[in-house]
């Protein structure tokens, strides 16, 4: 049975040291005056290590800029963030940039692979931010690329690999470092449904691991099977925590009107 | 990130192509007219570079340049030779002449007459005959390049004849001068040969070229001729720069050229600026997620710094390779002989190749400095 519970909610962990991030009365407005808009109103939110979280809710909710926050890309207005222990409100510039290389991994709806680099190097380029040689950081990128069933097509580019391929290797980049904390943009939205969920088992297999955790924004309900937990958001809030096997209630809340 | 940098470059060949014509074409078109420039005013003073065994030039004082010429009287030289540090002084006429030349056509002629016992003022290289055969009645020498425009077609050899001022005159010697600013056909005779072919008696004293005693300063002696004469005497540096100077301040040329220097380095910098700008646009979801990812801004300034220093030097190569050749194959015709590339054009040029791509990559900069990478999200 699905068990949900009420916002404000904060996903309950055993011990705190089992988190990966932890946000608590997050605010974030844009623009001033009659412009500004207040996208997320008070977002109480955690994910823990080894475990795959989804973040549903309709366009518009504050999704994407709740992941650009917690990835430290957005500077909240107010409220506290802690990813992997650090308090990011705390971290500025070059301290912050170096703290997400080090322990954030992405995928991008868009793949955002670069056109001109072959499969592994586009994997390897998290290794190359980290000042990793560049035939080291091929041949690592080379190794996650062939778990992910791309053994033939590491030298090829983005324009000669299918959809699905290009997200795989996008998985492969967002893994290559060993980042503890991965975040999906809808990994899945360009991708056929068959594709998508060869993807997502990927991903599952791969990405969750005790020492890592996954969020993933989505509005796929078709691979809402693949979650741990699934937090529904709604204007700027999160309104619903739902726990392993409650796919109904996500669903209904996903495609619910604004 | 270096070589993703030159990956990202090297991978949009259009744009990489546009960017490299862009500073080749503006290297090659500085490069190029400046060089032509600076052969074309050179030539102003080609009579002067010609006559290496004077340092002095004595001329009327109202004379500006190697054209415009107010004869001396004959009695001058005289005088000139009396002034105390003064080794030796000559004779030497100048004046435009009418040639006839094989066809039938007539071609306006540079004539020079110089000292009928030394021959000082006869370019020092012959490339065929005796300039001392000069001393013959009605000889004359004839530049290399003039034989070419005087007889067509035909391989340069001694013994021809030609009309000159309507009188006869035949070639004993062929040498080797600078090209001039005024006439593309130079004759080289005797003074007192000279003054028969234009035929206007007396006084008819163009210039006196002057040597000055080993231990002495040509300027302070050219100061006492001066003084003592009331005659303009100035040393050959001095009057070659006078008359670069003449040809930049009274004609219409170094504004030409500046003009179109000024628009190769417009055509450059729009173009290299536009392009570079369209690349960095077209790549800043791809700078954003690599932001994102945690390249810091450092490195990405350090990537696009290293693009535009990639294209300003492959372009720059290009560009100053194409002058190079373009001097090395031209100069082989008579019109652009003496046109060259000066180390210093190519130096400025290098700068301004830096100027453009530094423009470029500085506008591009700010886009991937300040591009918020939280649009990697926004689809």
């Amino acid at each position: 049975m699905p068990q949900s519970t009420s916002q404000p909610v904060a996903s309950t962990p055993a011990d705190a040291s089992e988190l990966a991030a932890r946000c608590e009365g997050i605010t974030k407005e844009f623009g001033s005056g009659q412009t500004r808009v207040q996208v997320l109103r008070g977002v109480n939110f955690s994910v823990r290590l080894g475990e795959m979280m989804f973040l549903v809710g309709p366009s518009g909710c504050g999704k994407t800029t709740l992941i650009s926050v917690l990835a430290g890309l957005l500077t909240p207005n107010s409220g506290s963030l802690e990813v992997l222990g650090k308090s990011l409100n705390k971290l500025r510039g070059g301290r912050l940039v170096d703290f997400r290389a080090a322990n954030i991994g992405f995928i991008f709806q868009q793949f955002n692979l670069l056109p001109t680099l072959t499969a592994a190097e586009n994997a390897a380029v998290p290794l190359l931010g980290q000042y990793v040689s560049f035939g080291r950081a091929v041949k690592q990128a080379g190794e996650m690329l062939d778990r992910l069933g791309l053994q033939a097509h590491k030298h090829k580019y983005p324009s000669q690999l299918s959809g699905g391929q290009q997200q795989r290797v996008a998985i492969a980049r967002s893994l290559v470092h060993s980042p503890r904390l991965v975040i999906c943009d809808e990994p899945t939205a360009s991708l056929d449904a068959e594709t998508g969920q060869t993807v997502m088992k990927l991903l599952r297999e791969l990405a969750v691991t005790p020492q890592r955790a996954v969020i993933v924004v989505t509005h796929d309900d078709r691979i809402y099977k693949y979650a741990d937990r699934i937090s529904s958001m709604i204007y700027g809030r999160i309104i619903d925590v739902t726990l392993q096997g409650g796919v109904a209630s996500a669903s209904a809340l996903a495609g619910s009107p604004n | 990130m270096y070589r993703i940098a030159l990956k990202m470059l090297f991978g949009d060949r259009a744009k990489y192509i546009g960017l490299v014509f862009g500073v080749a074409f503006s290297t090659l078109l500085i490069n190029q007219q400046c060089g032509i420039f600076v052969g074309l005013i050179s030539r102003a003073a080609s009579v002067i570079d010609d006559t290496p065994e004077a340092n002095i030039w004595v001329m009327d004082p109202g004379v500006k340049n190697l054209d415009t010429i107010f004869p001396l009287r004959d009695t001058e030289l005289a005088r000139v030779r009396g002034v105390p540090g003064v080794e030796w002084a000559v004779p030497y006429f100048k004046a435009m002449a009418t040639v006839r030349t094989q066809t039938g056509e007539l071609e306006s002629a540079l004539l020079i007459g110089a000292d009928d016992n030394s021959l000082i003022g006869i370019p020092a290289r012959c490339v065929l005959g005796d300039p001392f055969d000069l001393k013959r009645p009605d000889s004359v020498a004839v530049a290399k390049d003039a034989f070419g425009k005087v007889w067509r077609g035909e391989e340069i050899s001694l013994g021809k004849t030609l009309e000159l001022n309507d009188r006869r005159a035949v070639v004993v010697a062929v040498v080797e001068d600078l090209p001039k600013f005024t006439s593309s056909i130079t004759f080289y005779t005797r003074y007192s040969q000279a003054l028969q072919y234009t035929n206007n008696g007396r006084n008819q004293l163009s210039f006196i070229l002057v040597k000055a005693a080993a231990a002495n300063d040509p300027e302070a002696v050219a100061r006492q001729i001066q003084a003592q004469t009331g005659l303009q005497a100035l040393t050959s540096d001095q009057f070659r720069k006078k008359a670069i100077q003449y040809v930049i301040d009274n004609t219409g040329i170094p504004v030409s050229f500046a003009t179109v220097i000024g628009l190769g380095i417009i055509v450059g910098v729009a173009v290299v600026g536009l392009m570079f700008n369209l690349f960095v646009l077209e790549n800043l979801k791809h700078f954003a997620a690599l932001k994102a990812i945690g390249i810091k801004n450092r490195r990405l300034l350090a990537m696009v710094l290293l693009q535009a220093a990639v294209v300003g030097l492959v372009g720059y190569a290009l560009g100053l390779g194409a002058a190079a050749t373009f001097f090395e194959t031209a100069g082989r015709s008579p019109n652009f002989r003496g046109f060259y590339l000066p180390w210093q054009v190519a130096a400025a040029s290098a700068l301004v190749a830096t100027f453009i791509m530094l423009l470029a990559a500085l506008v591009a900069l700010r886009r991937v400095l300040f591009v918020d990478a939280a649009i990697v999200f926004r689809g």
